[in-house]
């Protein structure tokens, strides 16, 4: 206490540039008013709240488009917190996914017995942390930024709280997350005692230096990439996520396998490409392991899955192998990194949308059959042929199958590996060409369930698909259909958004 | 050896060392404790109390509640403090900034109060 009051003598007001924190803080008012609002309506007009914070997220976009049309770079706190078109674009992309995640869990959250008001707080609480973490540019902010979207995150997982999966879930994600914090905690002291800095700006100038010589700045990159890495669910790190994922609600499942990975990679490209760049030799065979070993045992274990959810997690799991492939191959030459670090943000982006839309017909025929089992697909078209055919889109998406948007994403990534040209490099890109002809394996096999199955029950009476889920699904099969056929607007966003190195 | 290697090293050494750590620390205490085993060691310990019946008792759970709003008002004064000290030099901005963080912690209170969690039942 005493050295707190000490050190409080200097303590100066900073100097806040309140338009660069306007998303935040017009997301912070719509939590506090969706709080606030949820105690007070009574418990028949709960939905009111999920409304709300859908129109609050909607708003909260608003001063994001304005911040990318004025265009200039805002710098607080000493570099600590950075909003340039990186930031901006990976806030708008956590909106977007928080909005249709939202969209899709109306209903279901609606339907069920459990704290609609909490519930759309909570999601809200995780978004602000990811839109903390796209700004953040410091080892503190970002670790204030995990747990802010961490903790909310692990109380989702156990939403159904008499189940006992759910709770399973829960336990899970908290236990292995706390785990992560504290292995990336310990890596960043290490950074810290090496270089005197949070400040990544800093840190990677003393990196790039006589410093990174040093065998603690080894250590403490190893430590946080292995911290990230248990938040991205990469293998050997994933073991929590096939068990939280199909133990969690399933538009939390979706929330977590998009907008919280999305968040952790966002954090590791800031990491990677400002903090630790100067030591790529260090990272670089870390990610090719990471991505290789990903990739290959995420698909192999999604072929012999039986339950939907089952295999989208592992399936995520395997996406997440490709996305680290531009993180492997980064630092080996200029024109390189700038390919990956588009790369590695156009297929989280195209991820978002076509995982958010499978999940979405996962809960639109679950509302049906009540199961995710795969053989609870059979026959599907004939009762349901448009979620039949959009299931197809995001599953061959997913597969990467052209012209959908999937496609274009991996195309990013084997160019990524092409333009460093190292041997390593080009080898990656052909086990992320093998695990592609795996991968589709397994999403075919629930395309032909579907459409030359037949039901099993006999059962056809059509799905209802509430208005939500509706726009939820039209949205995401529009994006990944469009991007299909217009890759261009994405990959520009994505060039646009290049995080500056120094 | 190569960079990539040579990097690695330490990480290896530095697992070696945590492994090594560990198994010193276990296997000394293995070598000097004495070993005179008596039934009323397998006894868990409760506080110095003899336990009396299952271990599936049900306790109140409501303490738990009071415990985190303190926690809460508390963490909040460790904040307050060095605001206080320099609240002159902070000015207005100062004054408005601690008001909303006062608010926001205040919501969780309000939380409480109306979802009926300060009831005594």
């Amino acid at each position: 206490m005493h050295a707190v009051l000490a050190a409080a003598q200097t303590l100066k007001a900073p100097d806040l540039d309140y338009f660069a924190l306007a998303p935040e803080i017009v997301l912070t008012a719509v939590l506090v008013g969706i709080l606030l609002l949820d105690v007070f309506v009574d418990e028949t007009r709960k939905y009111l709240v999920t409304q709300v914070a859908g129109l609050g997220l909607l708003v909260s976009l608003v001063p994001v488009v304005a911040l990318a049309a004025n265009g200039a770079d805002r710098s607080m706190l000493g570099g600590a917190y950075v909003v340039d078109n990186f930031a901006l674009l990976v806030k708008a992309l956590f909106l977007a996914t928080g909005y249709v995640v939202l969209l899709m869990s109306s209903d279901y959250i609606g339907e069920g017995d459990y704290y609609e008001g909490e519930y759309s707080f909570l999601l809200l609480s995780s978004l602000l942390g990811m839109m903390v973490m796209g700004s953040s540019r410091d080892l503190i902010t970002i670790f204030v930024a995990l747990e802010l979207l961490s903790i909310p995150a692990y109380l989702l997982a156990g939403w159904r709280k008499r189940d006992l999966r759910s709770n399973e879930a829960c336990l899970k994600y908290y236990l292995l997350g706390v785990l992560a914090s504290a292995v990336m905690l310990y890596g960043m002291s290490l950074i810290f005692g090496a270089t005197g800095s949070t400040v990544l700006r800093t840190i990677g100038r003393e990196v790039g230096g006589s410093v990174g010589e040093e065998p603690i700045v080894t250590l403490g990159i190893f430590f946080i990439v292995v911290g990230f890495a248990f938040k991205v669910s990469a293998v050997p790190f994933h073991f929590w996520a096939p068990d939280t994922y199909e133990g969690a609600p399933t538009p939390v499942t979706a929330f977590l396998s998009v907008a919280s990975k999305a968040a952790g990679f966002v954090a590791l490209l800031q990491l990677v490409y400002i903090g630790f760049f100067g030591r790529e030799e260090v990272w670089g065979p870390l990610f090719w392991v990471l991505a290789a070993l990903t990739m290959t045992v995420g698909n192999l274990v999604a072929l012999r899955q039986t339950n939907v959810v089952r295999m989208l997690a592992y399936s995520s799991v395997a996406q997440a192998g490709y996305i680290l492939v531009p993180f492997a191959v980064a630092g080996s030459n200029p024109a390189a990194n700038a390919t990956a670090q588009t790369a590695a943000l156009v297929y989280l982006l195209i991820y978002a949308a076509m995982n958010l839309g499978a999940f979405a017909i996962v809960m639109a025929v679950a509302r049906k059959t009540r199961s995710a089992e795969i053989s609870s697909y059979g026959g599907l078209f004939t009762y349901a042929p448009g979620l039949t055919l959009l299931m197809s889109v995001f599953l061959f998406s997913l597969a990467g199958i052209p012209p959908l948007a999937g496609w274009f994403a991996k195309l990013y990534i084997f160019e990524s590996a092409l333009d460093a040209g190292t041997a390593a490099a080009v080898t990656l890109a052909v086990v992320a060409g093998l695990n592609a002809v795996i991968a589709l394996f397994y999403y075919s096999a629930v395309a032909k369930e579907m459409w030359m199955r037949p039901v099993p029950d006999g059962d056809t009476t059509p799905i209802p698909v509430p208005p939500a889920l509706a726009a939820a699904l039209a949205f995401t099969a529009i994006v990944v259909v469009a991007v299909g056929v217009y890759p261009q607007a994405f990959a520009r966003l994505g060039d646009l958004a290049q995080l500056t190195l120094r | 050896m190569s960079a990539f290697l040579r990097g690695y090293l330490s990480v290896l050494v530095f697992g070696f060392a945590a492994v090594a750590m560990v198994g010193a620390m276990l296997g000394a205490g293995r070598l000097l404790r004495p070993s005179r085993p008596q039934p009323q060691k397998y006894i868990a310990y409760e506080s110095g109390v003899d336990p009396v019946g299952t271990g599936w008792s049900q306790s109140q759970v409501r303490y738990y509640i009071f415990a985190l709003l303190f926690v809460m008002f508390d963490v909040e004064a460790v904040f307050i403090f060095p605001w206080a000290i320099r609240l002159e030099a902070l000015g207005i901005f100062g004054l408005v900034e601690m008001l909303i963080f006062i608010v926001i912690l205040a919501l969780g209170l309000v939380y409480a109060w109306r979802k009926g969690v300060l009831r005594w039942v």
